[in-house]
């Protein structure tokens, strides 16, 4: 159960979807391609599907069942010219549910129940053509998903990318990819990092340190760009931690917020590590991704061996579990001794989250 | 096959031109525009690139550096036709100096910060922060302009106050003060509306003068001395351009909160008059509509003369016009004061002029923008084609008049007609509301107009000069004696001083 949680990050549950239902937006994206390769659902789970072609061909959007995506793609490609009228979907047992042919810049919206048995079920566009690339998997379980690399369900090109956004920039998106923005829940002078395109977090260079964590995409600057930058930007995904303390790290005293002062960052493969000083102990931090995306580690160097015990605050209701390569930990506030020249910390996400699926969104 | 005239024909041709433009000359040649010698080109951008830019630069290697609204830094290589990114991420980066071919300054939103690439694969690594030592309320409108680099390596840089468009965040950065967040642009935490520098060797982050509203521009003279630019607007009756010394307060009131040992009174409480008398006057006041809505960045041409006549002056960008304005400044008792002057109409420049560098070739590069407001997106190159335009040098002011010299000889018989000038004077109000109308416009006789023998220079008498105005010239059509005509027939003089 946690490790369907993990591999799907995007899929986090939310207060806003009943226990059985789900909506899930899906794109049709430049490149013969849908923007999700992946979709989990639980059996027989009420399945709503946003389906938006915003590429500049006509697509549609079929499930099939099991291993019969080829099969229903070819009776397609078979109807020949009668097949525009509809929507290029065979009548077949093998077809579960279908969208009609979309035109560029449309949307439809349609609703199914998933199967009861637990499988990966094929989604596709069955325009002439396009079915031998552009599909994807909706799978039905609720077990842990194959690795994404390895995954025999999806296109091999997008074995290493869950969902593809569009680049804004003139280049392709990389990972990790940094943006200085204006994050709500943060002071003005932010840093919204995407470890993976569905792994993220808020560091706050005002204030030095990490404000919070989302699974499920990175963020959206299209309001915030627009014109003069007023918007905030958008959180694609789901917050899993936030940080509660005011200020986790404290020197000489745990009740002590200390004076910080941020320095910049350096990037090493694209990685950042933030440098910052606080009451005059230079850091720096560098936040990694836990496998699967199940948290964050969280490595802690000074530039010289401490001098004074230092303090990492935590709250114990903040859905973390804690780990530290060094130091003690008393009511969750970590002390580290003097001498410490590197502290690890490991934050994975408590078990208890009731995972399942939800929406992802544009 | 192509009739040709038939000598009769064409006798009368000549004839009707000699009617039409008093000259057998202009009957063959076009009529002389800039296009005769400046040419405009816009430059290829990458796919994908919106290109709202921020600030530009040359590295030593002759690559172009340029930072936009997205994050982007982007190096362009001229001869090659080459973009490549360099660094991403930025937040509304507002302008670029190169260092190095691996090492750039940027100023966006909440800092100054220096950006390496230490790997030499091209891509920076390394983003330091020079100094964020200033507040923060969120708001969008606190824009952050520079850095501009002085002989000794301090770095200027000017932060905008915030609008009453938009309020603040919950969560800033800096010691928030109520006192002026009242008024159409305000300052609620430190240093918005200042102009600051960043001290090479104590490595602090200075106030250095007060006053400022929206200062999108900074730039030396070629003497090193500080100009920065602001937008009309509330305590703007138009957009004006200052010569910035230290201590010293410009006019926009909301930043007087944080000058130290300023009393604890809200500044938009105190009389005009008081605020008046302790500002400093721009050196040049834009007439608005007559010349620009919105200047930007001025720069001095440092061609020696790669760029046409004006090496020495400076220039400066415009958002709302295709054009740029070209500046003629003089040191009356001790202030700088002068002129404006239109630049590139009709060259094919764009809209949005908002950042401007020289190229070692002499070529004058444009950065475009837009922001939300007029304008356009894109990067141009100016290039001048070698012929000398007849256009305005110089304007200075006389004890009783004005002195114009002009590029070339003018025709001493056109320029001597009193009838092709016009004299007005108009001022704008200092005063809290947005913008003001032209204020006591009156005309202004001539008494006297002389050309000076080798054409050079028209003297002006006037029937009066009076200081705390604007002269608005406009002219006829001058031309030299063969021909070449007067590129731009309007000039601004501010005139804050009278000769003694």
């Amino acid at each position: 159960m946690r490790l369907f949680l993990i591999v799907f990050g995007l899929f986090i549950a939310t207060k806003s979807f009943s226990q059985s239902d789900t909506t899930i937006t899906l794109q049709a994206i430049t490149g013969l391609q849908y923007d999700l390769v992946r979709i989990a659902v639980k059996p027989l789970q009420k399945v709503t599907i946003i389906l938006k072609n915003e590429d500049d061909m006509a697509h549609n959007l079929v499930f099939t069942k099991p291993d019969k995506r080829l099969s229903v793609v070819e009776a397609a490609i078979k109807m020949g010219d009668k097949g525009q009228a509809v929507n290029y979907v065979p009548e077949s047992d093998d077809v579960l549910a279908a969208s009609k042919i979309l035109i560029p810049n449309t949307t439809q919206t349609f609703t199914f129940t998933a199967p009861s048995n637990e499988g990966a079920y094929p989604y596709v566009c069955t325009y002439p053509g396009h079915g031998y690339v552009m599909y994807g998997a909706l799978y039905v379980t609720t077990k842990p998903l194959p690795p994404l690399a390895t995954d025999p369900n999806i296109p091999p090109s997008r074995q290493n990318t869950e969902i593809m956004v569009s680049s804004p920039h003139p280049f392709t998106l990389e990972y990790p990819l940094l943006y200085r923005t204006f994050m709500p829940d943060c002071g003005p002078a932010a840093i919204a990092v995407a470890l993976t395109s569905t792994h993220s977090y808020c560091f706050d260079a005002g204030k030095c340190y990490l404000r919070y964590a989302w699974a499920g995409g990175f963020v959206d600057n299209t309001a915030h760009w627009k014109g003069n930058g007023n918007a905030f930007a958008k959180i694609q995904g789901n917050i899993y931690f936030k940080d509660n303390v005011t200020y986790p790290l404290r020197v000489g005293k745990a009740d002590k917020l200390p004076d910080v002062s941020f320095k910049g960052y350096t990037l090493a493969n694209r990685l950042p590590t933030f440098n910052y000083a606080l009451d005059g102990v230079d850091v720096k931090e560098t936040l990694k991704t836990l496998a699967n995306e199940e948290g964050l580690t969280r490595v802690f160097t000074f530039a010289k061996p401490t001098t004074q015990t230092l303090y990492f605050v935590t709250k114990s209701d903040d859905g973390i579990t804690y780990k530290s390569s060094v130091g003690k930990w008393q009511h969750g506030t970590l002390a580290i001794p003097k001498g410490t020249s590197k502290v690890t910390l490991t934050m994975k996400r408590n078990k208890t989250q009731t995972p399942h699926a939800a929406a992802h969104s544009h | 096959m192509k009739k040709h005239p038939s000598f009769p024909q064409l006798l009368s041709f000549l004839f009707v031109g000699y009617l039409l433009f008093g000259s057998f000359n202009d009957c063959f040649a076009q009529r002389d525009t800039i296009t005769n010698y400046y040419e405009t080109e816009q430059i290829k951008l990458p796919k994908g690139l919106r290109a709202e830019t921020g600030g530009m630069d040359f590295m030593p290697d002759g690559r172009l550096v340029a930072c936009f609204h997205l994050g982007e830094v982007m190096t362009y290589n001229p001869k090659t036709k080459t973009w490549k990114k360099f660094a991403e991420g930025l937040h509304d980066p507002l302008g670029v100096v190169a260092v190095s071919n691996s090492e750039i300054l940027v100023v966006q939103r909440p800092e100054m910060t220096r950006i390496k690439d230490t790997n030499a694969d091209g891509v920076a690594d390394v983003y330091e922060t020079i100094t964020d030592d200033f507040g923060m309320s969120g708001n969008y409108h606190e824009f952050a302009f520079g850095p501009l680099k002085d002989k000794e390596g301090n770095l200027f840089m000017a932060l905008n106050v915030a609008s009453n468009g938009a309020g603040i965040r919950p969560e800033i950065r800096g010691q928030y003060d109520s006192l002026s967040r009242e008024g159409r642009m305000y300052s609620c935490v430190p240093y918005r509306g200042w102009v600051m520098k960043y001290n090479v060797k104590t490595k602090k982050l200075e106030p250095y003068a007060s006053g400022f509203r929206s200062p999108n521009g900074l730039g030396f003279d070629a003497k090193g001395r500080l100009f920065v630019s602001d937008n009309q607007g509330d305590w703007r009756g138009t957009s004006p351009l200052y010569h910035v010394e230290k201590g010293r307060f410009y006019g926009h009131v909301a930043s007087l909160i944080w000058q130290e040992g300023f009393p604890r009174v809200k500044p938009l409480s105190l009389p005009v008059a008081q605020l008046d008398s302790m500002r400093t006057r721009e050196s040049i006041a834009f007439p608005h509509t007559e010349i620009a809505h919105s200047p930007t960045q001025p720069l001095l041409d440092n061609t020696g003369g790669k760029f046409g006549p004006f090496a020495g002056q400076l220039f400066i960008g415009e958002m709302d016009y295709p054009r740029l304005v070209r500046l003629l400044m003089e040191e009356v008792n001790g202030q700088l004061q002068g002129a404006c002057v239109a630049f590139g109409d009709g060259t094919g420049l764009l809209k949005g002029n908002n950042r401007l560098v020289f190229d070692k070739n002499g070529d004058l590069w444009v950065g475009h923008n837009d922001h939300g407001w007029v304008g356009d997106e894109g990067l141009s190159r100016i290039h001048w084609k070698g012929k000398v335009p007849l256009d305005i040098i110089a304007m200075n002011l006389t004890t009783e008049g004005f002195e114009l010299t002009f590029s070339l000889p003018v025709d001493p018989k056109i320029a001597s007609n009193p009838e092709l000038y016009k004299f007005q004077r108009y001022y704008y109000k200092y005063h809290q509301p947005y913008g003001s109308p032209k204020t006591d416009v009156a005309d202004v006789a001539i008494k006297e107009v002389k050309v000076a023998p080798d054409g050079r220079k028209v003297t002006f008498k006037l029937a009066e000069l009076k200081a705390g105005y604007v002269y608005d010239l406009k002219m006829g059509e001058l031309q030299t004696p063969d021909g070449k005509l007067l590129m731009n027939r309007a000039v601004f003089y501010t005139l804050n001083q009278l000769k003694k």
